[in-house]
């Protein structure tokens, strides 16, 4: 068993040439279907060749949490004894495929206390393919990913983050593009024709087909070499200590006052962060006091600034707050750290109300503007920035 | 093995809680569980904890916060914490208080007020713990609060239906077809009202919501002040479960108390007081909301015709309509037997003195 965790953690163990193994890293709940569609479709797709193969979700992420990654695996063999030999894991080690169902995931996969967080690419074998569907470029998405210790091709299937609910599936189309792309990156196991004909039985709409093709064509494909991508992150990783070496009764320590839990930080679970302008602030500690993740913490001038390390982007401090833009949800993709932006703020006011505006994409000072508004002749654009520039585009 | 003192030494004095601005600050549920996006359960946990303060003994039965927050390093509890079986909340409470009440009595800890609350979810609580519960409630000489945290199914193993799921709503057991749109078709059972009408000599039985904290944490504070075996049931809008986007948890616990659906109040010593907008609901200070308005935001209800509606707003109109006492006692008694009621003269209003957020 050590033998395997230690050529786990290297990367050693060779994946057999006889199948393929593809992971989908997803967001728990959300894209849960999306990402069991995938798994299914590849292996659906492969059997139309006369491969072989199977879907299945990791067991150890069940319950699944909203917003928690999470992995599904497909595993397409050329028979039945190939494929069993590749299966008989808890959770393959390696794999020749990640597809990244959500950006914001490239920043680091922290699933349970026990994994810490993980590099996206910690199970693509070398040479293996890391997928991500984003609107960003290549080079965009690898400025956030850590930097890689084995080379790989980084490709990025167009489009947003697919989420929807446990009940529901939100179809546009993101699992076709997906299978178009593996269809272009990996042709010994997924043909174009083959996904094609699969989503012509399960869909009347012809646009799906379509949609496989574009996966295929607009996939724009990236090689990183090692080195390559950020050092920004920070590792997440502890001693676990075995039930032999805790405490009588397997006690786990309890947090001391004032601490957060160091071991799970749970930030991965983040899709969308809460920015604060502390001038519009009135202190009403509505965002402290509804958090259910505890990561407001008071400042001796009565603000409530947020730990990033603990926040995992709910949005409710941003629902429940009285004031119009003074806590705004931004896509999590532009930044780079978990820094404290209120000792920003305390320092530098101007500074940091230039960086809230280019953030949250609305103005800073409302009073202001309003006042400007209320001086400028009728007509007159009274916001200097580009307010409509915010957002995710 | 000695038994440890614990971290701090603050002497029990809950008092309560004023307003917002009154909060205790001190954290004792923190960061790093592995609870969803816009869990409105973990914020019950963090207030709960909030309220009872340091000299506290938790107990969890099975359910997502047992699971979610305790697996192997997950832990945000500040407070001892310790697992119970799905249906033992109940017994674990009265154990724990018992065994505490040993130990102080032989010397061998210091005599001290230490509360003990067991938790469990509506699955743990409402369903499998119910007997235990109701035993424990019953046993008077014991100092023990049991919260059940109801997120309506059986949210951790991924919504199965459970005595506290709403009608009509869709769970992994009670999926909508084309053949038949509802496959649940029972009304939820009324817990804290069973617990209030049963339990005689439990001094303290409250329904509360975490989208109303302060109220809530009130709750808990005077349940354990008044001591002996008392319950605390807690509503929680649960966004994995009832499909809506995370942010939504306290508008949607609003809107469950706003339209009705969820009632707010505490039963102390025999004596039922409504609390925060169900008061003014029933007092007819405030308009109840229609729950189309509730229903509408909600993934789970998404199937709902018409005629669901009506009949969901329907039941709703009964409880506060022909119900002894609104959203509380859901039998009634004859006209010609109006003059057996009897009001309690003596009870005043005591939330006049907590504003509530």
């Amino acid at each position: 068993m050590k033998d395997l965790v230690e050529k786990k953690a290297a990367n050693e163990v060779e994946t057999e040439e006889g199948s393929i193994t593809i992971e989908i890293v997803y967001r728990g709940i959300f894209q849960k279907t999306l990402a069991q569609r995938i798994a299914r479709s590849i292996v659906l797709a492969a059997r139309k060749r006369g491969h072989t193969g199977t879907a299945f979700g990791r067991y150890g992420d069940s319950p699944e949490r909203n917003g928690v990654p999470a992995k599904y695996f497909a595993v397409v063999a050329i028979n039945e004894l190939e494929l069993e030999s590749s299966m008989a894991k808890y959770e393959p080690a390696v794999v020749d495929v990640s597809i990244v169902v959500d950006d914001t995931l490239v920043k680091g996969v922290e699933s349970w206390a026990w994994y810490g967080r993980q590099p996206i690419w910690k199970p693509v074998r070398s040479d293996g393919f890391v997928v991500v569907t984003s609107e960003k470029t290549p080079d965009e998405v690898l400025a956030q990913t850590d930097a890689a210790e084995r080379p790989y091709t980084l490709a990025v299937v167009p489009g947003l983050a697919s989420f929807a609910g446990l009940w529901v599936f939100k179809d546009d189309h993101t699992d076709y593009r997906v299978l178009g792309a593996l269809a272009r990156l990996v042709p010994d196991w997924v043909r174009l024709e083959d996904v094609q004909a699969l989503i012509r039985e399960q869909t009347k709409e012809g646009s799906a087909a379509d949609s496989a093709q574009h996966g295929f064509d607009a996939t724009v494909v990236r090689a990183v070499a090692p080195g390559e991508g950020t050092s920004g992150h920070e590792v997440l990783q502890f001693d676990k200590p075995g039930w032999t070496t805790m405490r009588p009764g397997i006690i786990v320590d309890a947090r001391k006052p004032g601490e957060r839990n160091p071991y799970y930080k749970k930030y991965g679970a983040r899709t969308l962060r809460p920015v604060v302008n502390f001038d519009t602030c009135i202190k009403c500690t509505m965002c402290w006091l509804d958090c259910p993740d505890e990561c407001f913490e008071v400042t001796a001038e009565g603000h409530y600034e947020v730990v990033y390390e603990a926040c995992i982007g709910c949005g409710i401090c941003a629902a429940v707050c009285p004031v119009k833009d003074c806590i705004v949800m931004v896509d999590e993709m532009k930044f780079t750290d978990n820094k404290d932006t209120w000792a920003l703020w305390k320092s530098d006011h101007d500074a940091y109300n230039r960086w809230f505006e280019e953030m949250a994409g609305v103005p800073a000072d409302p009073k202001g503007v309003a006042a400007r508004a209320a001086d400028a002749p009728v007509g007159t654009p009274t916001v200097s920035h580009d307010a409509a520039s915010g957002g995710d585009d | 093995m000695a038994i440890e003192p614990l971290a701090s030494t603050t002497p029990q004095d809950l008092p309560q809680i004023k307003g917002v601005k009154d909060v205790p600050y001190d954290e004792l549920f923190v960061s790093g569980h592995r609870t969803c996006q816009g869990c409105e359960s973990a914020l019950v946990m963090r207030h709960m904890v909030k309220a009872s303060g340091p000299r506290t003994i938790v107990l969890g039965s099975t359910g997502c916060m047992y699971v979610a927050n305790t697996t192997y390093y997950t832990t945000p509890w500040v407070v001892p914490w310790m697992h119970t079986q799905l249906g033992a909340s109940g017994a674990a409470a009265l154990g724990t208080a018992a065994g505490l009440k040993v130990l102080m009595r032989k010397g061998k800890l210091k005599d001290e007020k230490i509360n003990v609350i067991a938790f469990c979810g509506d699955g743990g609580g409402a369903d499998m713990g119910l007997g235990a519960i109701s035993a424990t409630l019953t046993h008077k000489d014991y100092d023990c609060l049991v919260l059940l945290y109801d997120n309506e199914s059986y949210a951790n193993t991924d919504i199965q239906l459970s005595s506290q799921t709403p009608y009509g709503a869709v769970t992994t057991f009670s999926p909508t077809g084309s053949e038949k749109r509802l496959m649940h078709t029972r009304w939820k059972k009324n817990m804290p009202g069973m617990m209030a009408t049963g339990h005689p000599e439990s001094r303290y039985i409250a329904a509360g919501c975490a989208a109303y904290a302060v109220d809530l944490m009130n709750k808990i504070r005077r349940a354990l002040e008044l001591g002996g075996p008392t319950f605390v049931h807690t509503l929680d809008p649960c966004p994995k479960g009832w499909d809506y986007h995370p942010q939504y948890s306290q508008e949607l616990g609003h809107l469950a108390v706003e339209t009705g659906i969820w009632t707010l109040y505490e039963v102390i010593d025999g004596v039922c007081n409504l609390t925060g907008p169900t008061r003014q609901i029933a007092e007819g200070r405030k308009k109840r909301k229609p729950v189309y308005e509730y229903l509408k935001r909600q993934g789970r209800f998404s199937h709902f015709a018409d005629e669901d509606v009506e009949h969901f707003q329907a039941t709703v109109d009964k409880m506060w309509e022909e119900w002894l006492i609104p959203g509380v006692i859901p039998f009634t008694i004859p006209q010609k037997d109006a003059g057996l009621l009897r009001i309690d003269k003596r009870a005043k209003p005591l939330h006049a003195e907590a504003k509530t957020a």
